[in-house]
């Protein structure tokens, strides 16, 4: 029992279990699938659930990767400019806060939110989510989180940054010796992350796990 | 078989199928509703406010750059021009992607969209499905010109050498990309489904 569990995602012969369609609400009986596989609707073919392997393992070390490596991508340099002498050289938090000065605090605000507020609240999140459910523990606090996640997951735009840095790129190449640094690394390495992050867990598993984490502790 | 036709709601933020009877979640705790609450009325205001905002964002400068005391401002459209008279085609197309054609087809496929639901016109669920979740996804790259500004105006501080400040148009952009995204996100597809049932071939 405790390994199906453990392993075995979702639960089999629970009554509850059904889900409907997010785009056509067809409902579906859910069933234990093999892990890696996935179920999709039956009408319109969007994906309802996935059995991913490993999926609070990798969960925790991804988050704790995304710490990391937001840590380095704010305290370290992300680009730094020689022009004839004339030196430049720009960190995360300095853009955001240059940007405040500038008179643009709403544009500083939304990129300090969606660079990095968010992807420390994502890793943090899931680290208090997947860190205890490994262990099949419930702490209170757990839905709440689960929902703020959900809720944030889609303004996450770390790799839209990161395309906005390459095009930055080719226009400065034209004015300046551009060195590129840690933090410039680091968002690369946080954009493989967080995508990992988000597709290496299914919501309905999570949600699921809580329920079941809950449910344990109660009896 | 449809959870609606059951009396079954699904709940939008934790999946769990209940009672559509039920006010709240008894897992999540969210408020439960069998279709997203005032899903054409959000989507249709935040996208209106989002094209409000797209006029701007395309006729102010996005940055001013300030190069050994000479003022000069930045357009959207005159960055793409400027990139693709520098032979920098890959650069000018993907600003004119991300900066002018995205937000320009998300309004098209929203307005669709509402259209379909609203049962104006007739659009196959696939499609309509398609639709969506495209629209969904490639929502924040707009972003992209908005964090060009950011960094160039971060890492150009070269003294008299050359400035660059952020123009109106950046903060208008910002405000287009969230308003479309939230636009996107109060649509529900099920509502096109809902008509199709109601109306069979
Ligand atoms: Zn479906
Ligand atoms: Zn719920």
């Amino acid at each position: 029992m405790h390994q199906s569990v453990s392993s075995g995602w979702p639960r089999a012969g629970s009554v509850r279990h059904r889900v409907a369609c997010e785009y056509c609400d067809t409902l579906h009986e859910v069933l234990l699938l093999p892990e890696g596989k996935a179920a999709h609707c039956t009408n319109c073919g969007k994906l309802l659930y996935q059995n991913r392997p490993e999926s609070l393992q990798r969960a925790i070390a991804l988050g704790v990767s995304v710490l990391l490596l937001t840590g380095l991508m704010m305290f370290f340099p992300f680009i730094s400019l020689d022009a004839k002498g004339v030196e430049s050289r720009m960190g995360i938090v300095g853009a955001v806060v240059h940007m405040w000065e500038a008179g643009s605090p709403l544009v500083s605000l939304a990129v300090g939110l969606f660079v990095l507020g968010l992807p420390i609240f994502l890793g943090a999140g899931l680290l208090f989510l997947c860190l205890p459910l490994s262990r099949r523990r419930y702490l209170p606090g757990m839905e709440v989180v689960m929902r703020l996640l959900q809720a944030t997951e889609h303004w996450v735009m770390v790799e839209v940054f990161f395309l906005g840095a390459l095009v930055s790129l080719l226009k400065l190449v034209k004015l300046a010796k551009v060195e590129l640094e840690i933090g410039f690394w680091s968002m690369a390495g946080l954009m493989v992350c967080l995508a990992g992050a988000l597709a290496g867990i299914d919501r309905l598993e999570l949600w699921d796990r809580i329920e079941h984490a809950k449910e344990r502790r109660e009896r | 078989m449809r959870a609606v036709d059951e009396g079954l709601a699904s709940c939008h933020t934790c999946g769990r199928v209940e009672s559509a009877s039920h006010h709240r979640c008894g897992r999540c705790g969210a408020a439960l509703h069998v279709r997203k609450e005032a899903s054409l009325q959000r989507c249709l205001a935040f996208g209106f406010a989002g094209i409000l905002a797209y006029i701007p964002a395309n006729v102010m400068p996005i940055m001013i750059v300030n190069q050994l005391g000479i003022e000069q401002a930045n357009t959207i459209l005159g960055g793409v021009f400027t990139f693709w008279r520098m032979h920098a085609y890959p650069v000018a197309i993907t600003i004119f992607i991300a900066s002018v054609l995205i937000p320009g087809l998300k309004f098209v496929s929203l307005g669709l969209l509402c259209a379909a639901a609203a049962g104006k016109l007739r659009l196959e669920g696939r499609l309509a499905n398609t639709m969506y979740y495209l629209t969904e996804l490639v929502g924040r790259w707009s972003m992209v010109d908005v964090f060009v500004v950011v960094i160039l105006a971060g890492v150009i501080q070269l003294g008299n050498l050359m400035t660059i400040q952020p123009g109106g148009a950046s903060l208008a952009f910002g405000l287009m990309v969230i308003l479309t995204m939230l636009s996107a996100h109060a649509f529900d597809p099920r509502l096109i489904w809902d008509r199709l049932n109601k109306e069979p071939i």
